[in-house]
């Protein structure tokens, strides 16, 4: 038997290395509908006995290139519909285009969840502990990428105010710099402040994975506990998408997506978002004269400094489906974001004209090619930010909450006299292989290396030192992967990461110094049944300081040069389960553990003034902590969630600098992190509303966020009056009106958010905005056929 | 189905039991200590908390815990005075604004009267109803120091404006006052003179002498500087190098730590205790107390006035001296009689981290507590006889390093 395996290995292998030596390969093409004539996304195509495979798109496309001439077997399964064979020849050079019809599999339909299993719940049953939302699915809405994610067991985004402000995700425990974010792959770490998760619209995803703890080989990157990857895919050929909402706080979002594809595969893909806030809403703050210091507890008063607004424009132009690229894109990310600060760490220190401005300058190339040779499939990705950022303080004067200022009567600025302008000049290239050696088997190679070189100066202190000195920053992850997988049985991958990381920081000639780290892990998932997934997963990673950390961002974060790497041992065990009952009662549940044990804990403090954030280590952070999270669908008009999330941090540092006894604080559980959380969500659609083929949606959300402490829970007195700073209890309800007509051609959304009003903090004393109500318009037009 | 249900408790379940867990705090609690003592605690791994204030009913004996108990500061630095029996909880922002908490105490528990924003001071103290406070420039380029009058009664501020650091020498460098003091009707302000700038913030070319500003009250207007070129400048850098005593006269210290680029020593005077005598706006020059030859090889780096001419002094062996070292070793100290005894009783210097500066006397001429911060992580109150020059061990204090003593009624 195990001779028959690895002689079947041998011919595959054999094949595959022939195959690479053909002159002339020919290639397949094609669509596939339903019975019922609809397009069937998501299935798998594969040529019988041989490695030649792909997986249709939304519109039931798909296409496979490089094929050796001769005769073969054309597999098609997909779930929800009986498995489909045809027989074919190719000739050499043949385009052989193919138009499919595969029938229902009614039985299978009821084992499985009635919604359909889109690709964001394909890659939920991959082995990682990952989860993956639907961004389509919010498209009507007027959310950004970090409030879609916000609604994930396990994630928890916190923002210091309105639109556009200051956002830290946190991730099973896990928060900052430790969770990494990537855009179809690519680590967004140089994209500045004009592109992030914050004021990118939901509209530009097509779905969002989140990765919690081991993060797979393919994102090539360091992060520690987790990462984001934000996939835009290539959704349609030729579509416009436009929408535009307007809301309180004189609120303004647009986003326009389009794509155009010539027959002959050239493309132009636009990409335009822009968002606009002057984040007037009214606070509660602890207030008092800048002239006389009269004290008022608890003043209602509206912010005047934090307008807020972003434009984005991301172009790309290329080739897709071409003999040597599947896609070859050349495009530039242009933007510009311009922010007012209204408070700093606290909102006891109120600014009334700091503001700054930051832009992205990105050329980016983007090549991908799957099969280049058969079962080598390769993606190449490069771009560099020529952006700058610039921090504005020129007002001498300090303010009040009721907008009073007073000149300080010297060159102060509101904090520091600032016209500082900068380029951080970072570049970036990916490289991934991805080899299939047979049906169950394949390696993978990826390699990640970037660049960060500070430039700045500010014309009002030509002659501060500290712009002067060299701040750069080079670093490279190189990862090597195998993937074993039996298809809906089970699935396991092992890893291997080496990352060096080079950092140049001052002028003397020691200055630079070379870190390098090795690390690894494992995952696995089994398939009990077809309804039933376990997974488990274990990761050994590091990861280096970013630039960010080590230099500072001019801003809010105070470099610090000598911060060491973070190590962290991470084990996952998921479980997801679907089942149904009655036929239309459909549920299905997942439910996740984890285990974190970081050495050299990277976290963020506040500094000496508390005036920014320092990143410092801490010897040791365990974290343990799950998450689970149900869903349940009744017929296709009713589906509910709810997530919930409970993590425990718990500080392993026995000795703090200083002291040579135990720390009272040691096993203390880590101060001002979110610990326990969820999101429950109902939706409603109706069908036929008004008028035959428009949908009414009715959705409503419920954020709950328990109250944590500021600083370590042990220290100090809980008494009511002694004002031991807590961050509390959040409720917030949202609901959303959707009505689309046209078949969605058409969509005017309302939506209401914190119907109640509530005061509603993620940082200590930092509110964010009351009540507020929007209205989004949208129009999408899609062409499919080719 | 059934079955299924069950799988899907038994996952929903083993989620749940995750919520249910939290730390079993194996250390017996310390119970709340109401009373007329306040003491300021920075805790260990301070994550933005200055210090819990915690209040104390008797300095000599016990154990007070900031575990469980004290109100927190924010900030990192707070700095702290007591005047009107209220106290002041003032918070140092460097560039950035400051603020003023105020409270006072109610059944030995501390309650907040008023909090606002100011700037960052580096000189406050107690002048009539009011406490004034100097923002004091260290930029060649910024002439001008602020200053602010809170008024006590209403917390409010009175008054403000700007004395010109420049001006009082005329000598190319700045004036930054090291502290500032009221004597009879005028506010005295030692100040050093510094180049601000170009690398040497803090250094000088005028390391030795020693000068006052005398400003009315409250109108601060300049009215001369006293000077004196046998010791070098009074005070230390947020340190009060003046007192006066029970009959008008002002003595002043001087540490003797002027520098040339804010690290290297360059002044040739002694550390010594001069003397203005009451009503005299001049230094006495028949008296000069020089410690460095009395104590046989100390220097003053700051002392708290406990009556009857008494002082207990932090002093360090010469040879430790530096801008920013503060003596591990306490010594007593009689102006008049020029004596200088070191206290017994102490802990040897090597086990200590630091001792407080903000120390609380009740002025009976012979008593202080000192706050010690040991090596080990523990932390006493110290009581201190400067009628026998020893010191005896009181309340110990959990979780943090003493930073202040205070008290009001």
């Amino acid at each position: 038997m195990q001779f028959k395996q690895i002689l079947l290995l041998a011919i595959l292998c054999a094949n595959v290395f022939f195959a690479g030596a053909q002159t002339q390969s020919s290639s397949i093409s094609g669509s596939l509908r339903s019975n019922l004539g609809e397009p069937v996304h998501s299935a798998t195509i594969k040529l019988q006995n041989t490695s030649y495979g792909a997986v249709s798109d939304q519109n039931g496309q798909f296409t496979i290139n490089n094929v050796k001439p001769g005769n073969y077997i054309v597999l098609i399964k997909a779930i929800g519909f009986n498995d489909h064979k045809t027989e074919i020849k190719l000739a050499a050079g043949q385009n052989l285009k193919l138009s499919i019809k595969v029938t229902e599999n009614v039985e299978q339909m009821e084992t499985v969840n009635v919604l359909g299993r889109t690709v964001a719940q394909e890659t939920n049953r991959q082995a990682f502990n990952v989860t993956a939302i639907d961004a389509k699915k919010l498209y009507n809405s007027t959310l950004d990428i970090s409030g879609a994610l916000d609604r994930v067991a396990g994630i928890r985004v916190r923002e210091s105010g309105g639109v556009g402000s200051n956002f830290n995700l946190s991730l099973n425990g896990f928060s900052g710099n430790h969770v990494k974010y990537f855009i179809d792959g690519i680590p967004m770490d140089n994209f500045g402040t004009s592109f992030q998760i914050n004021n990118i619209p939901i509209n530009i995803a097509d779905r969002i994975e989140v990765y919690k703890g081991v993060v797979p080989m393919w994102l090539g990157s360091d992060a520690l506990g987790g990462a984001i990857n934000i996939v835009t895919g290539d959704r349609y050929r030729n579509y416009i998408d436009v929408s535009y909402s307007y809301g309180s706080f004189n609120t303004h979002r647009s986003v326009l997506n389009a794509a155009a594809t010539s027959k002959n595969g050239l493309t132009v893909q636009l990409n335009a978002f822009q968002n606009y806030s002057d984040n007037d809403y009214k606070v509660k703050v602890e207030a008092s004269d800048i002239y006389t210091g009269a004290f008022a507890p608890a003043a209602l008063l509206r912010r005047f400094n934090d307008k807020y607004h972003n434009e984005t424009v991301i172009a790309n132009v290329g080739v897709v489906d071409k003999s040597y690229a599947d896609k070859l894109l050349i495009g530039f990310t242009a933007g510009k974001n311009y922010k007012e600060i209204q408070t700093g760490a606290r909102m006891i220190q109120v600014f009334g004209a700091w503001h700054r401005k930051g832009t992205i300058l990105m050329p980016t190339l983007k090549y991908k090619k799957t099969n280049l040779i058969p079962g080598l499939d390769v993606t190449v990705n490069a771009n560099y930010n020529l952006g700058t950022e610039q921090n504005i303080d020129t007002v001498n004067a300090r303010y009040d909450w009721f907008g009073n200022s007073k000149p300080t009567g010297t060159n102060s600025g509101e904090r520091s006299r600032s016209m500082y302008k900068y380029k951080n000049n970072n570049g970036l290239a990916t490289a991934m292989f991805n080899y299939k050696i047979n049906e169950r088997q394949s390696v993978a190679l990826s390699n990640v290396f970037n660049t960060f070189n500070r430039k700045g100066s500010d014309e009002l202190n030509p002659t501060n030192n500290d712009y002067e000195t060299t701040k750069k920053n080079t670093k490279n992850v190189l990862g090597l992967g195998y993937n074993y997988d039996v298809k809906d049985r089970w699935s396991t991958t092992v890893f291997g990461k080496y990352i060096s990381q080079n950092n140049t920081i001052g002028n003397s000639a020691n200055a630079s110094s070379l870190t390098t780290k090795f690390g690894y892990g494992t995952a696995a998932t089994y398939f009990l049944n077809r309804n039933l997934q376990l997974k488990a997963s274990y990761e050994l990673t590091n990861r280096m300081p970013d630039a960010q950390e080590i230099f500072g961002d001019v801003e809010n974060q105070e470099g610090n040069p000598s911060l060491k790497p973070e190590k962290s041992n991470n084990i996952n065990l998921g479980a997801g389960y679907s089942f149904s009952f009655n036929k239309v009662n459909n549920f299905s549940i997942n439910a996740n553990a984890i285990y974190r044990h970081a050495d050299n804990f990277i976290y963020n403090r506040l500094n000496a003034n508390q005036s920014k954030l320092v990143a410092d280590n801490r010897d040791g952070v365990r974290t343990w902590g799950g998450d689970a999270e149900i869903r349940y669908s009744y017929k296709n008009w009713l589906t509910a969630g709810s997530t919930i999330t409970y993590q425990f941090l718990r500080n392993l540092q026995m000795y703090e600098p200083g002291y040579t006894s135990v720390s009272p604080l040691y096993k203390d559980q880590m101060p001002n992190i979110p610990y326990f959380f969820g999101n429950t969500d109902v939706s409603v659609t109706l069908k036929d509303v008004a008028r035959k083929g428009n949908t009414l949606n009715i959705g409503y959300n419920l954020l709950y966020v328990h109250a944590f402490w500021l600083y370590w829970p042990s220290l100090g007195s809980r008494a009511a009056g002694d004002e031991k700073r807590v961050v509390p209890q959040q409720f917030s309800h949202d609901m959303n009106f959707v009505y689309s007509m046209a078949g969605g051609r058409y969509n005017i959304g309302v939506e209401a958010k914190n119907i109640t009003n509530a005061f509603l903090y993620d940082n200590f004393s930092l509110q964010k905005p009351g009540r507020g109500f929007y209205l989004n318009l949208r129009y999408f037009i899609n062409k499919t056929t080719k | 189905m059934k079955t299924k249900f069950t799988k899907a408790f038994v996952a929903l379940a083993f989620a749940a039991v995750f919520a249910s867990c939290s730390k079993s705090n194996d250390s017996e609690a310390v119970a709340n200590d109401p009373g007329n003592y306040i003491l300021a605690v920075t805790p260990v791994a301070s994550t933005g908390v200055a210090d819990y204030l915690l209040t104390a009913s008797d300095l000599e004996k016990g154990t007070v815990s900031i575990l469980g108990n004290g109100i927190e500061q924010d900030g990192t630095y707070r700095y702290y005075v007591t005047a009107n029996n209220k106290f002041f909880s003032m918070l140092y922002g460097q560039g950035n604004p400051g603020a003023v908490t105020t409270y006072n105490i109610t059944n030995g528990k501390l309650t907040k009267l008023s909090n606002f924003a100011s700037e960052t001071v580096q000189a406050f103290a107690p002048v009539n109803d009011d406490i004034l406070m100097l923002k004091i420039p260290r930029a060649i380029t910024n002439p001008l120091a602020n200053y602010y009058r809170v008024n006590t009664n209403s917390m409010l501020i009175a008054g403000e404006g700007t004395i010109n650091t420049q001006t009082i020498l005329n000598n190319g460098e700045t004036a930054f006052f090291s502290w500032i003091k009221q004597v009879g009707t005028k506010v005295y302000a030692p100040f050093f003179s510094i180049k601000a700038c170009c690398g040497a913030a803090f250094g000088t070319a005028n390391p030795d002498n020693a000068w006052i500003a005398v400003y009315s009250y409250p109108d601060m207007k300049f009215e001369k500087v006293i000077t004196d070129n046998r010791t070098s400048f009074i005070g230390r850098y947020f340190t009060d190098g003046l007192a006066v005593v029970e009959n008008g006269d002002t003595y002043a210290f001087s540490s003797s730590v002027a520098t040339s680029n804010g690290t290297i020593l360059n002044s040739t005077k002694p550390s010594s205790i001069t003397r203005l005598k009451a009503g005299v706006t001049e230094f006495d020059q028949t008296y000069l107390y020089n410690v460095e030859t009395k104590s046989n090889g100390y220097v003053i780096t700051n002392w708290t006035y406990v009556g009857g001419n008494n002082f207990v002094a932090n002093v360090s062996k010469k040879a430790d001296k530096g801008a920013y070292v503060v003596g591990n070793e306490l010594a007593i100290i009689n102006v008049v009689d020029q004596s200088f005894k070191l206290v017994t009783g102490l802990p040897i210097p090597a086990e200590i981290t630091n001792i407080t500066s903000n120390n609380y006397s009740p002025k009976d001429g012979k008593t202080a507590y000192y706050g010690l911060n040991l090596k080990n992580g523990t932390s006493y109150v110290y009581k201190i006889d400067a009628s026998n020059a020893t010191a005896t061990q009181g309340v110990k204090v959990e979780g943090g390093a003493l930073t202040a003593i205070q008290n009001i009624k």
